[in-house]
């Protein structure tokens, strides 16, 4: 009798993803298989269009696969459900709801009663330096405060998995370290498995666990690097040391070969 | 920048005169040609004479009756095709079966000048207030309905998969994504139907009679008193911006997220 | 709901397709319309609501004996005249407020005042001055869409492009010519996107004035036909309208295509 563990396990088998709109036909995705371990956080980066973000959203649920398999806890998925939250690039954020009843939007559909709602919403409010902006419209917001209500929001019904689509792209650099850092915090803290698109490497390999390289289109694994960071240090610490520059340049070539075309000798 | 209280009297009045003056330029040639007889009375009766009479309608309480009456009709019939507007619009633009239904009934009905259809409607319900609600509904349904759907069409996609994401069913989707998100569009849609709302109740009025504005506009013609007229179209007019104000005040508040 | 992957249909070719989705589509008008004919005369009185056919046959005879062009005519004719007048003076009134501060301090309040009122209620204020008749159509129908002509030329003058203005200048375009040459050509397709607009108004306040105030057109045939119980008439001519007013829409955008061949 095998236990099974909720540990929010992601495994993709022979995943393929083609559009077809009767006349053209496009494979997205192709052969793609990849396993994420309970509690990792795992990067997927990758040439523009190789479909990382119809990745995510074929995980999420959103997208339908043409072939293969995507299995959550031994399960296989089926649409959107409440342990896969994503964190969308551009925010999503309900734009006729204040902050607080955007965040508060999961709970209510847990059924929680009114004061639960806004004690639990609060917290992530305080925890994403949103507070005193509860009652203000999307519309009020910067981008990188709409960026940390989305965050919020979905971490505020807890779901087993995060699915964050390149969630810090539009945002300038210092506001990018600031949020790279505390989603490091938040992760560190919640017991959750993380999977970040990004096209950035730097980034990738700052906050993960592993970082698989897709091959540009149509998309499929290219290799998965393990990312091994002393995470106890500071930033700069972080960012000088040799195992990260080693890694860095790893995933770098790797992801440099596809993004040139081949030389043809 | 402290501007003293004389010189911002000074410049406040002359920038009203000079978007005024053209409105009291008509009113006065109104009354001090008529006065003077240059006109016919009973095709332009002076100014102080239609005011007199508005005064003496108010006063009876003709006036008000008769805008109850017509605002009454109005507004029914709107709220009617209101509801039923947003509802068949937003389950066109999300459901397919329902959109196959009701497409082509929308697109046949939405040329059809509806005002063509108070014979119809005369023959069919009678002249009373019931008719006059049902066509104001009928005729207003199609504007509210087709943006209605226009807008529960385009509603980002993202915003539907994040409500999903996080547990919202399909049926509440359309209630606590789509309809909010499709408010704009709702309101435009609205703010079409209300003067078309007006347009058939007034017409209605004066082909059938059975009271309102536009009955007692036409009377005025019908039994020689031109003051009648004038009196109920300066109403009409303090009705319409009235409306119109009001449905500004609404949209500000329910759109004020945008 | 669900977004479900589409699979190509190799088989079948695409303009057979096309035709088969067509005739799908208006299936539910076909039910319709089989329901209307067969309730009535069993569940409504034939009297109140003719079947179809009936309908049908009405427009035939209509359309062969010739009874209607005279009134069609006469009712296309006011709309006509009203609408293109209300175009010529529109156009000039909503470009001359937009251009030229005085115009605008002198007109803007009268609009604003005259805005709420829904021109169809002037009926019997122009039965006053014109009698029943023509010139009464036409008059309600030119000021029905006069302002919304004016304000959609208001707005198109406003924004038109600085870019091209400043080009023009800087080519040396000034003063009258700067408006024959610029203003009035970056106008024409919102201004065009207006007169669409007008059309559906200027049927509903040609029909509104017929049927208070006429003894001609088409209006005035659906009152009457609906005053002396020819019911079948009464529907016929307001199926004839439609249609009228249906195809008028479609071939003023077929035009439209025709005319701004550079948007």
């Amino acid at each position: 009798m095998t236990e099974r563990t909720l540990d929010g396990h992601v495994s993709i088998s022979d995943l393929e993803k083609v559009y077809d709109d009767g006349a053209e036909r496009t494979t997205a995705i192709k052969d793609l298989s990849f396993d994420i371990e309970g509690g990792e956080f795992a990067t997927i980066v990758g040439p523009s269009g190789c479909g990382k973000s119809t990745l995510l959203y074929l995980v999420a649920g959103f997208l339908d696969e043409t072939s293969g398999s995507i299995e959550v806890d031994g399960d296989p998925i089926d649409g959107p459900g409440t342990d896969r939250g994503v964190v969308f690039q551009d925010y999503a954020l309900f734009p006729w709801r204040t902050v607080m009843e955007n965040v508060t939007y999961g709970l209510e559909e847990q059924g929680y009663n009114k004061e639960e709602r806004r004690s639990r919403a609060q917290k992530y409010i305080d925890m994403m330096d949103l507070s005193g902006f509860e009652n203000n419209y999307p519309k009020e917001l910067s981008g990188g405060m709409k960026q940390r209500v989305g965050l919020a929001r979905t971490l505020a019904y807890d779901p087993k998995i995060l699915l964050m689509d390149e969630p810090f792209g539009a945002l300038d650099q210092p506001l990018r370290e600031s949020l790279q850092d505390q989603l490091i915090d938040i992760w560190g803290d919640l017991d959750k498995t993380v999977v970040f698109v990004t096209h950035d490497v730097e980034e990738a390999v700052y906050l993960s666990d592993s970082v698989m390289v897709m091959t540009r289109h149509p998309g499929t694994k290219k290799n998965v690097t393990k990312v091994d960071l002393d995470r106890s240090q500071t930033r700069e610490e972080i960012i000088t040391s040799n195992e990260f520059t080693e890694t860095k340049n790893d995933v770098w070539k790797s992801l440099r070969e596809e993004t040139q075309p081949e030389v043809q000798p | 920048m402290d501007v003293s209280v004389r010189e911002l009297d000074a410049s406040s009045v002359v920038s009203v005169l000079k978007s005024l003056y053209s409105l009291i330029l008509v009113l006065v040639l109104w009354e001090v040609v008529t006065q003077l007889g240059y006109i016919h009375y009973y095709f332009l009766p002076p100014l102080s004479d239609v005011l007199a009479r508005f005064v003496e309608l108010t006063q009876s309480g003709e006036m008000l009756d008769n805008a109850y009456l017509t605002l009454k009709r109005a507004f029914l019939g709107l709220a009617i095709a209101s509801v039923l507007g947003v509802i068949v619009g937003i389950l066109s633009a999300r459901n397919r079966v329902a959109n196959w239904f009701f497409d082509p009934i929308i697109k046949i009905g939405y040329p059809v000048p509806i005002i063509a259809l108070i014979p119809v409607f005369m023959l069919w319900f009678g002249i009373g207030d019931t008719s006059k609600i049902i066509m104001v509904a009928v005729g207003t349904f199609w504007p509210i309905a087709v943006n209605a759907r226009d807008a529960a069409r385009q509603v980002e996609q993202n915003l539907v998969w994040a409500a999903r994401m996080m547990g919202t069913s399909d049926w509440k989707l359309l209630w606590r994504v789509i309809m909010p998100a499709a408010a704009p569009g709702i309101v435009t849609g609205l703010q079409i139907a209300l003067p078309l709302s007006l347009i058939i109740t007034f017409v209605f009025e004066m082909v059938a009679g059975g009271g309102g504005l536009g009955a007692l506009e036409i009377q005025g013609v019908r039994s020689f008193q031109s003051t009648q007229t004038y009196a109920a179209i300066i109403a009409i007019m303090l009705v319409g911006l009235a409306l119109d104000r009001s449905l500004r005040v609404v949209r500000g508040y329910l759109l004020r997220w945008t | 709901m669900s977004n479900v992957s589409v699979r190509s249909v190799d088989a079948v070719p695409a303009p057979l397709l096309r035709a088969g989705k067509f005739l799908f589509d208006w299936i539910p008008l076909v039910i319709l319309t089989v329901l209307w004919e067969y309730a009535s005369g069993t569940a409504v009185p034939a009297e109140i609501l003719p079947p179809p056919t009936r309908v049908v046959g009405e427009i035939q005879e209509l359309i062969v004996s010739g009874e209607v062009y005279s009134h069609l005519f006469t009712s296309l004719f006011r709309i006509g005249v009203g609408l293109g007048l209300s175009i010529a003076v529109g156009v000039l009134l909503g470009i001359g407020m937009a251009r030229l501060d005085p115009v605008e301090d002198f007109f803007e309040v009268l609009l604003a005042l005259t805005y709420p009122i829904p021109k169809t209620a002037l009926v019997p204020l122009a039965i006053l001055w014109l009698g029943v008749g023509t010139e009464t159509a036409v008059l309600i129908v030119f000021l029905a869409c006069l302002l919304p002509i004016v304000l959609n030329a208001y707005n198109a003058a406003e924004n038109v492009d600085k870019n091209l203005v400043w080009a023009a200048k800087m080519m040396g375009t000034d003063g009258r010519q700067l408006f024959r040459k610029v203003v009035i050509p970056a106008t024409i397709p919102e201004i065009l996107t207006g007169v669409r607009q007008a059309i559906p108004i200027a049927f509903i306040a040609l029909v509104s004035a017929e049927l208070i105030a006429s003894d001609e057109g088409i209006g005035y045939l659906i009152l009457t036909a609906g005053q002396v119980g020819n019911y079948p008439t009464m529907f016929a001519n307001i199926v004839i309208i439609s249609a009228v007013a249906f195809f008028a829409v479609r071939g003023y955008e077929l035009l439209r295509e025709r005319v701004l061949v550079w948007t």
